[in-house]
């Protein structure tokens, strides 16, 4: 077994680890804190893969996106230490199915499909990346932009849809 | 078939498995959203996986991961938004008590 396959396989079970424990802790922070890891094992693997330009990015993301939420956490909950232990699920015999059944039938797909011949080489980094900047530049400018666009209309939207409306500031004022 | 590419394949089979139920267990807000991020990050070790063991030379398959990471930072955005809102319109963010958004 090459290292890049125990590297792979290692921060594999890790981010599914972590993806376990952001819903079997009562902790709102600890949640937000096991997605974190999660999301930056996936980030290292991502590293091991040799997708290097993509595993900085989405430890960079995943870091600044997960400290905010685990900010929202403490914001909203009545109990974000989870010391009352107080249980927020539902209907859990359908989800655990549901999740059981996509694993398998998506492990099936992965094991069963003949994916064709595998490259075992990958170009370097710096090739990659050049490669990503031309093409972002280039044939997929128009997607690009699109992303972006939609990026700002999203934070506009949600910026418009958390305000306060006047009706209900100036109804609690007077 | 290479192992490694098995090995991320089945890597993101179950976090999308974990999501799913995240996503439908959870009756907070937040957590569904974890929940909905877990999924798009199964989705995303695919995609690094196919571009990496089966077509290292196109680019495209890059942009892909790009996009998905665009669409995780816009359902943030966007869920917290709502979560802000309802908060503020409701004092609590608890999808049981959204009673109102039955059909």
């Amino acid at each position: 077994m090459s290292a890049q396959t125990f590297f792979i396989g290692f921060f594999g079970l890790a981010a599914v680890w972590f993806g376990i424990v952001v819903f079997r802790t009562f902790s709102m922070v600890r949640s937000a804190l096991a997605l974190l890891f999660s999301q930056t094992a996936l980030g290292a693997m991502f590293l091991s893969m040799q997708a290097e330009f993509l595993g900085v990015l989405q430890i960079m993301m995943m870091a600044t996106e997960m400290s905010i939420m685990a900010i929202f956490m403490v914001m909203f909950m009545m109990d974000p230490g989870g010391l009352g232990e107080m249980d927020m699920t539902h209907q859990k015999r359908l989800s655990l199915s549901a999740g059981i059944v996509s694993f398998v039938a998506a492990v099936a797909v992965a094991v069963f499909v003949d994916w064709g011949p595998v490259a075992h080489t990958a170009p370097d980094a710096a090739q990659q990346t050049v490669d990503l900047g031309l093409e972002l530049l280039g044939r997929s400018m128009l997607i690009f932009e699109t992303a972006g666009v939609t990026i700002l209309t999203a934070m506009i939207a949600a910026t418009a849809v958390a305000i306060q409306p006047a009706t209900w500031r100036s109804k609690h004022e007077h | 078939m290479s192992i490694d590419l098995l090995l991320a394949l089945i890597t993101g089979a179950a976090l999308f498995g974990v999501g799913i139920y995240g996503a439908l267990s959870q009756t907070n807000l937040v957590m569904i959203m974890m929940g909905v991020e877990l999924m798009l990050a199964g989705a995303m070790v695919n995609l690094v996986a196919f571009w990496r063991y089966l077509h290292p030379d196109t680019p495209a398959g890059q942009m892909f991961v790009l996009i998905v990471m665009t669409v995780m930072a816009i359902e943030m955005a966007v869920g917290f938004g709502v979560a802000i809102a309802r908060f503020r319109a409701k004092g609590s963010v608890e999808m049981e008590e959204a009673v109102e958004l039955k059909g």
